[in-house]
């Protein structure tokens, strides 16, 4: 079984993203960067499948700037074999990632596409959903379980109220929720090993892909809502609290 | 303008997202159309029709869609989408699974969580955890939207008249490379999502069974939906479905009470839109109390059983 994940380098889930003085779009260009959590969750899976004896190879995939390769370095340290890295300076929509994608898959042909559920800046949640919607394979989104039985997966996907068991067969797409698993710590020796995992550089301005805009930002603005806190003291007080908003 | 509201079959009644969902259409022009796709649909068309914003009802009903999977609706709805300038479908586990793959096969932008709307085509959406809000044009003709539920709060009035039913035959094919299996829904007395109080309890309760006795209890006796923190789910004190923030249930509401959250901008992300947020931490710099309206420097475990002693006597 051939997987194949993705890895966005994104600002690091701890910084504090503000927007820039004259609110046109998020100051990041200091900001420290790393592998979007929910990719490393299905990236972890994908190294679980392959040391199980299920998975045979792991491609790793990241589009952007060329400061990607470190992502991808991290990725193949986490257990990837090889890793694409398709290079570009634009800014790029989750339907232009996915149209990206759909040709890297035709190329690749993997049995198992498997992304994370969203990634935490545009915090979209659609890039899965819209290449498994391209390439017509069935997508079991938000999934906390995977088990591979012969030729078909069985996932369990968090809903709003419970969870939902599918089968799929293969080809398919699937997106991790971050209860997939608890992604290992990464030791020195393994990433000294990954620089020798091969990694390919394609120019998103070679491949044949028509991309365009189906949005344009505005503005941008400070979303944090700090508040006045009244401080209280005693559990009584609490209660006459409650009682004021009508709890009690 | 043409809009089209997405629904689906839960329950005997609309969901109640829906209904934000129609206060989101009353900003945009006040009609829309609905789909509402699943089997044996009679009672909650019927209803549907009964609301003022609502111009027609679109019945997509068929046996198949008892349990519905998206690969078996999501290529008629596609062909639906076309006759319209605007789809919204609410920001849940249903909506999020459906909505982009319909873009994906349309090869259509999507905006995900809009929060609020500025004009046809311009809309409001949080991006990072909640910290930065964005203003987006939306350029493609149709334009789909998940909705933020709780941004939307619209009074809405009923018609005179039940609004006309349109019978859809159901033309999609049934997918042979995706099978239901189970579905597991968790029973709570109320939904965390829809309540008017939350009671949410961090990791320093310690146990699953110190989450029980203090955040369920307390929860029980206020009527109020059960939250939790990434922290307490990892730690097995709460189910996944009960996470509040960024990545989980976005919530908003009248009394939201933190117990032992130390406030991450994960999770005040799900919950500042609360009305009233009250926080009771032992750390007296916990970020919680820069976002809370009353807060309680003390530790939970004395806080809460004097609290439920307190509500017993009254």
């Amino acid at each position: 079984m051939k997987i194949l994940v993705c890895a966005k380098r994104v600002v690091d889930a701890n910084v504090k993203v503000r927007v820039k003085s004259d609110n046109s779009d998020v100051d990041i260009e200091h900001s420290k960067m790393s592998l979007n959590p929910f990719d490393e969750n299905a990236i972890e899976e994908a190294s679980r499948l392959k040391e199980a004896g299920i998975a045979t190879e792991i491609i790793v995939v990241s589009i952007g700037s060329a400061k990607c390769a470190d992502t991808l370095r991290t990725a193949l340290a986490r257990g990837c074999d090889r890793a694409i890295l398709v290079e570009t300076d634009m800014v790029l929509e989750p339907l232009s990632i996915a149209k990206i994608l759909q040709q890297i898959v035709l190329r690749e042909t993997p049995d198992l596409v498997l992304l994370g559920k969203q990634a935490i800046d545009d915090d979209a949640n659609q890039v899965g959903q819209m290449l498994a919607g391209m390439l017509d394979y069935p997508q079991s989104t938000f999934i906390s379980k995977i088990e591979v039985i012969g030729n078909v997966l069985l996932t369990t996907r968090e809903l709003d109220n419970g969870t939902e068991v599918l089968e799929l067969s293969m080809p398919a797409v699937l997106t991790a929720d971050l209860y997939l698993n608890e992604p290992r710590f990464i030791k020195l020796p393994q990433l000294m090993l990954a620089k020798k995992k091969p990694l390919e550089h394609l120019m998103l301005s070679d491949m044949d892909i028509k991309l365009r805009s189906t949005t344009r930002l505005l503005k941008a603005f400070d979303g944090e809502v700090k508040k006045q806190c009244k401080f209280i003291n005693t559990v009584p007080e609490l209660f006459e609290v409650l009682q004021a908003k009508k709890v009690i | 303008m043409k809009i089209l509201v997405i629904t689906h079959k839960v329950t005997q009644n609309p969901e109640s997202n829906l209904f934000n969902v129609f206060g989101a259409v009353k900003k945009l022009s006040g009609q829309c159309d609905v789909l509402v796709v699943g089997h044996n649909l009679g009672s909650i068309v019927d209803e549907i029709a009964k609301y003022k914003v609502v111009s027609k009802v679109l019945k997509l009903d068929d046996a198949s869609l008892e349990h519905i999977l998206v690969e078996n609706i999501a290529k008629q709805i596609s062909e639906i989408v076309g006759g319209y300038t605007h789809v919204l479908i609410a920001a849940d586990s249903f909506g999020k699974n459906l909505l982009p793959r319909v873009a994906g096969i349309l090869e259509l932008g999507q905006i995900s969580e809009v929060s609020a709307v500025i004009s046809p085509n311009i809309y409001q959406k949080f991006i990072y955890a909640g910290n930065v809000l964005v203003e987006v044009e939306a350029l493609d003709d149709i334009k789909l939207l998940t909705i933020r539920c709780t941004s939307f709060n619209e009074h809405l009035d009923l018609r005179d008249t039940q609004a006309e039913v349109e019978e859809i035959q159901y033309t999609n094919i049934i997918s042979n490379k995706i099978k239901f299996v189970t579905i597991n829904i968790d029973n709570k007395p109320v939904d965390l999502s829809n309540a008017k109080v939350v009671v949410t309890g961090g990791r320093s309760l310690g146990s699953k069974e110190a989450f029980d006795t203090n955040i369920r209890e307390l929860a029980k006796c206020l009527n109020a939906g059960v939250g939790s923190t990434r922290a307490a789910v990892e730690a097995g004190y709460a189910n996944n479905d009960a996470q509040v923030g960024q990545t989980g249930k976005i919530v908003a509401p009248l009394v939201y009470l933190a117990f032992g959250v130390s406030g991450a901008v994960q999770h005040i992300a799900g919950m500042k839109d609360s009305k009233t947020v009250i926080a009771i931490n032992i750390d007296q710099n916990a970020p919680i109390f820069e976002y809370a309206d009353y807060g309680l420097v003390g530790d939970l475990f004395e806080v809460i059983p004097q609290l439920l002693l307190r509500l017993q006597q009254f």
